[in-house]
């Protein structure tokens, strides 16, 4: 699938990857603030860096003077990476003021991002939120008496809802709200939640419950009834058939390995072959041969004249010997 | 710029040959092979003779085995969902994980439609395990359906051997094989070790046909209702007036392929090996998938560890390179390739997959503006990522030094 990105994400990346002097990757060493968002194993991950001018005495006067991200992920990731750290260096903001930059910030930087990539700007905007929150801790400023509710920011802990991306309920339902997300469709969209196995979507307190309890069962999706059992109930135990076998398959069994351990595999052994029985279902006996036979020309004529009429001959005459090689 | 042509697995470039043999019937040959004037013979001949040619060349023995098709998704759909209606007493299927989705997502279906499916697993090189696939088969089996070789990684299953399996255990099982990628560049003979497979899909476009154009091959006996219903074509088997244009290109790319198979086996199996010893000499960090197993000669498939795919691609088009990636990020889905999935490729390669293929148009120049473009590539966005270290060019020796946010 082609991505139509706009002429600005795919400079910003271009002068990204080809490390143009304009470009803000890299990362601050010993950083004033520092945060990462995303997981190798979700396909993007983002660790951003800042430095800011410190103010002598108010360290809330700090201003954000340079920018730098390490960025694993797409085109889009990589681009809105540098949007964040331009938006931000651009802006000479404080490190309060730059939690104003919201995902929507980074996509109207881009000119626009496709609809399924917007995870991507989500991403540059929690880990900003995370680096002012380590800068914050760093300088001693206490954000919950400016007013910032740290907890809201936080990925709380909670109740995993999105079990492949690791997303709480509390963080979702942050996120329902703060991006006004309407359906799981846009969900996934925003911050991957049930965009993997699915599972999440429809289960109780899955991503469907969510939204009805924050805006209202007005738009319930309507469920399908769920039919059990059918397909179940076709399925035969194992060795269930015909005939003696299903009586004691177990002893049944016994008796085709007791017969091919003593009658069969020693002559085997001293042609410097071997066999061994990869499954039995009724009276069919599934073998591998190995060694010698392996590679024989006449194994498969060995197979039926040999031990097929063996096992037929000393345990039961319905049994067919399969070779699986 | 000069484009090069490296995924021949999504599809093909129309040879010139078939193009022209295809003309006639867009232009001045435009009878209904139905309709009954002598014109309309030239047609319905058209017809007749493609599809003895393609029998021919499938080893199959009646050119009737033949169904004309829009192309494999159609057969697959045909073949599968036709071989269940047709047999209501059996429910159960047994598939792999590492299906086209043209055969998985219909396995699916009939899962939510009360099926049993047993989708098989793969190992770390691609292989099916045929202890599991053994201990699969069941007294209610109805069908095995099994991709011949598999689209992402070119890992090619032994067909030939679980037909049999299948076959000798059960004659009422059918066996359908998705040989979409494997016709037209390996060798099949329908009458000989291929002879229990019941049904084998493929399309026209991965081997120099134009797109919209496939056939199913049927064994006759097979009990399969036809997707397709409301006229006598394809002995009412797929209804439809035919395609006649796309079935004689169709046949020409036939003919055309099985006169390259020596190439493709030989000059087309150097160019990939020699890419693959090429990049991995260059590119650390980087694993072939699939690479132990055995694989189509014209398909490689490669994980970089620490960057993600979509971002590859998009430096190699600028470069003028065609190729593809099972990342998260090219997929629409945001999830990865199911088919690395299943064979276990760490999580610090799956989204960073690429996969060249070739076919015969491609050049040792090609692969050598690969081999001069893709390494750097590799290092741009190493160069970005924050699990890799650039300095001693080595993944960064702290595992856990980019701790999830949301862990």
């Amino acid at each position: 699938m082609v991505w139509q990105y706009s002429d600005k994400t795919v400079q910003l990346f271009m002068d990204a990857v080809h490390g143009k002097p304009s470009s803000h990757l890299g990362e601050i060493e010993n950083p004033d603030g520092l945060g990462e968002h995303g997981s190798i194993s979700c396909g993007d991950a983002l660790r951003f860096t800042f430095r800011v001018e410190r103010h002598p005495t108010d360290p809330t006067k700090d201003v954000i003077t340079s920018a730098r991200y390490l960025t694993f992920g797409c085109t889009s990731a990589i681009a809105a990476s540098e949007a964040l750290c331009i938006l931000i260096e651009q802006g000479g903001y404080t490190p309060i003021q730059a939690l104003g930059i919201k995902n929507t910030d980074i996509v109207e930087f881009l000119e626009g991002l496709p609809e399924q990539k917007i995870h991507c700007s989500v991403m540059g905007a929690e880990a900003l939120e995370a680096a002012v929150f380590n800068w914050a801790q760093k300088r001693g400023v206490d954000l919950k008496l400016l007013g910032i509710d740290i907890m809201e920011h936080e990925q709380a802990d909670g109740r995993v809802v999105c079990k492949c991306f690791s997303l709480t309920e509390p963080y979702l339902k942050r996120k329902i709200k703060e991006l006004n997300l309407r359906t799981i469709p846009e969900i996934t969209n925003a911050v991957k939640a049930g965009g993997a196995c699915m599972a999440c979507q429809h289960v109780p307190g899955g991503l469907q419950d969510l939204l009805n309890e924050i805006w209202g069962t007005e738009n319930k999706m309507i469920h399908l009834p769920v039919l059990t059992g059918i397909g179940q109930s076709a399925t035969l135990p194992h060795g269930a058939a015909v005939g003696d076998p299903s009586a004691s398959p177990y002893l049944f069994s016994k008796s085709i390995e007791t017969t091919i351990d003593q009658e069969i595999r020693p002559q085997l052994q001293r042609d410097g072959g071997d066999l061994e029985i990869i499954d039995i279902k009724d009276t069919v006996v599934y073998c591998r041969f190995s060694g010698a036979c392996a590679n024989c020309a006449g194994a498969n004529q060995t197979l039926k004249m040999f031990v097929e009429r063996t096992l037929k001959e000393q345990v039961d005459e319905r049994i067919r010997v399969i070779s699986v090689q | 710029m000069k484009i090069v042509y490296a995924d021949n697995n999504a599809t093909t470039q129309t040879a010139p040959e078939v193009y022209e043999v295809m003309v006639p019937f867009l232009k001045e040959n435009y009878f209904n092979p139905s309709s009954m004037y002598d014109s309309a013979r030239i047609t319905a001949d058209a017809i007749a003779g493609s599809r003895g040619i393609i029998a021919g060349h499938l080893g199959a023995k009646d050119p009737k085995q033949i169904l004309f098709t829009s192309g494999a998704t159609e057969s697959n759909n045909t073949a599968i969902q036709g071989v269940a209606r047709a047999n209501p007493n059996r429910r159960h299927m047994i598939t792999t994980a590492v299906e086209h989705p043209a055969v998985l997502e219909i396995c699916k279906d009939l899962q939510r439609n009360h099926y049993d499916v047993t989708f098989l697993s793969v190992d770390q090189d691609g292989n099916l395990d045929l202890r599991e696939y053994v201990r699969a088969i069941r007294p209610d089996t109805l069908l095995v359906t099994i991709m011949h070789a598999n689209n992402e990684t070119g890992v090619i299953f032994p067909i030939e051997e679980l037909a049999r399996i299948a076959k000798e255990t059960d004659p009422d099982i059918i066996f359908h094989t998705d040989a979409t990628q494997s016709v037209g560049k390996i060798p099949i003979d329908l009458e000989g070790t291929y002879r229990h497979v019941d049904l084998l899909s493929f399309s026209g476009h991965k081997f120099h046909a134009p797109k919209g154009i496939g056939a199913l091959f049927m064994r006759p006996g097979t009990p399969c209702r036809p997707l397709l219903i409301g006229g006598h074509q394809e002995a009412g088997r797929r209804a439809g007036t035919e395609n006649v244009p796309f079935i004689v290109g169709l046949a020409k790319a036939m003919d055309l392929a099985m006169e390259n198979m020596s190439d493709e086996q030989v000059r087309i199996r150097k160019l990939r090996d020699s890419l693959e010893m090429a990049l991995e000499e260059k590119i650390s960090y980087m694993q072939i998938n699939g690479k132990r197993a055995s694989r189509l000669p014209n398909t490689s498939n490669l994980s970089c560890h620490y960057i993600e795919g979509e971002a590859m691609l998009y430096q190699l088009s600028a470069h003028g390179i065609c190729a593809s990636s099972g990342s998260a990020c090219t997929s629409g889905s945001l999830e990865p390739t199911h088919v690395l999935r299943a064979m276990n490729v760490p999580f610090t390669a799956i989204h960073g997959s690429i996969r060249f293929s070739f076919s015969r148009y491609n050049s040792e120049q090609d692969v050598d503006h690969i081999i001069d473009v893709f390494p750097q590539i590799v290092l741009n966005l190493r160069a970005l990522s924050p699990y890799w270290d650039s300095k001693n060019n080595s993944p960064h020796s702290d595992p856990d030094r980019m701790v999830s946010a949301k862990s």
